[in-house]
């Protein structure tokens, strides 16, 4: 899954950094240079200095130079003093942010948190992501009170890709605990603290929408069909008229089961009833797809002979060599084909691995 | 004119991948063949999620014409007779008991 994250470091200034600012500010034995501790593990090149990141460290408003040097220190640049007048005014607020991140794009006054990290940039927006307790209470439902992929996707709206990535993430992180494997947290908590979190709770936003609906585009195109007045046009119908393969947007949806539900309590329904049969048609469902899957697998199975070498595992797949189309160059065909470019060296066709196995 | 069933080399340098043919003896090794009956991949891979570092090979073959052409005087070349005796087709030709039960040459005395 892509990320959803694009922050920028540069521009941020949180609870974290504003602790080691405050912590960097009292005298220090290291001389008078508060930064020398972490210097002395990396080289004395200033590049590493002057990042963003690390000028909202410094104290100092004036350049340093190595011990070595009988340079004279440059005075500011005008763009650095403007900077630091800027973290003597407004920039204060940044220093205290209590909580959550807080973004420069949130400065002008309004109270509305608008997430944008670039001030020039206001439709750019840091999109929240799920807090470590909202991704441990999706594993506990699924893991531990066997709660259906589906319903919780719906309950929580968090889409059914991302339930079952925050599953497979939580259990290689239990699994690396079982194995005494170090886990990167202070990488973690940093990276945590500079994006908003969402904690699933019922009074912030949804986190995203699961109820989308991909539009087929033969369903964009204006047609006439003539109907009878009496006739009960439903969206099954007008789906049938687009094309014979076009599915009504009720099957359409990624938990067409939420419509049942709706439907249900609408008919008046007890809700925790309705809720149940919800519950079981997500069940439901998803025994079908394993199932599904398992027989997939199996009749794989039953093509293939294995034959054990020592070295190797030689698998040998049946396959039946007359299916190569009129010409001998059917794409289904087996092997290597003859007289047509290799795929390799065709253009403008994506190389890069969509998959992995 | 003798019919083989042999490897055609296909696959890119250091990644090769082989297509199992019937042809005529002395055609080239990449010309298009009589019959493509199945592929070997001889690099071998581990399964994903498997942690136990078992390799494995993964081969197509299509049996009922490998047992055709056989069955028609098709001679297999020695990798191929390796690949076909492992799903019966063929006797194996090189197994390590063969050797053995070759008769040891006598040990001279000093």
């Amino acid at each position: 899954m892509p990320p959803r994250i694009r922050s920028s470091p540069g521009l941020l200034l949180n609870r974290a950094e504003t602790s080691v600012l405050l912590h960097n500010a009292q005298p220090s034995p290291a001389a008078g240079r508060p930064w020398a501790a972490a210097a002395t593990t990396s080289s004395s090149s200033s590049s590493s200095h002057y990042s963003p990141q690390c000028v909202s460290l410094l104290p100092q408003h004036h350049q340093q130079t190595s011990s070595f040097s009988t340079t004279a220190s440059r005075d500011l640049s005008r763009n650095r003093t403007k900077f630091w007048a800027f973290l003597k005014k407004e920039g204060r607020d940044f220093k205290n942010a209590p909580g959550e991140p807080k973004y420069l794009g949130d400065l002008k006054g309004s109270k509305e948190k608008r997430h944008a990290p670039f001030p020039n940039n206001p439709t750019y927006k840091s999109e929240p992501v799920l807090s470590d307790v909202a991704r441990e209470t999706i594993w506990r439902e699924i893991m531990k009170q066997g709660m259906p992929l589906k319903a919780v996707s719906a309950k929580y709206s968090v889409d059914m890709r991302r339930v079952a990535a925050v599953v497979r993430m939580k259990e290689i992180e239990r699994q690396w605990e079982a194995d005494h494997k170090p886990k990167a947290l202070p990488y973690a908590k940093a990276i945590t603290s500079m994006v908003p979190q969402h904690s699933l709770s019922e009074r912030e936003q949804p986190f995203e929408p699961v109820n989308d609906v991909h539009v087929h585009s033969y369903t964009q195109q204006q047609l006439f069909w003539p109907a009878s007045e009496s006739r009960e046009f439903t969206r099954k119908d007008a789906a049938e008229a687009f094309g014979e393969h076009i599915l009504p947007p009720d099957e359409k949806m990624r938990i067409p089961e939420l419509m049942q539900l709706e439907k249900d309590i609408n008919a008046g329904v007890e809700k925790h009833e309705a809720y149940k049969s919800f519950l079981d048609a997500t069940r439901e469902s998803e025994l079908q797809i394993a199932n599904r899957e398992r027989t997939r697998l199996m009749k794989e199975e039953a093509n293939k002979t294995r034959v054990d070498s020592g070295r190797f595992e030689f698998r040998f797949e049946r396959f039946n060599a007359d299916n190569v189309g009129k010409n001998g160059r059917a794409r289904k065909a087996v092997g290597w084909r003859y007289g047509v470019p290799f795929s390799d060296r065709r253009r403008a066709e994506v190389k890069i691995p969509t998959k992995m196995e | 004119m003798v019919m083989k069933i042999r490897l055609a080399r296909f696959g890119r340098t250091n990644s090769p991948f082989y297509n199992i043919v019937v042809t005529h003896a002395r055609t080239a090794r990449n010309s298009r063949p009589l019959e493509v009956i199945g592929t070997y991949d001889p690099v071998p891979k581990k399964d994903s999620y498997d942690t136990s570092g078992r390799l494995h090979k993964d081969i197509k073959l299509d049996t009922t014409r490998a047992q055709y052409w056989i069955g028609v005087g098709a001679q297999p070349t020695d990798t191929v007779w390796r690949l076909l005796s492992m799903v019966g087709i063929l006797e194996p030709k090189f197994r390590p008991s063969a050797a053995e039960n070759q008769p040891k040459p006598p040990v001279a005395k000093a």
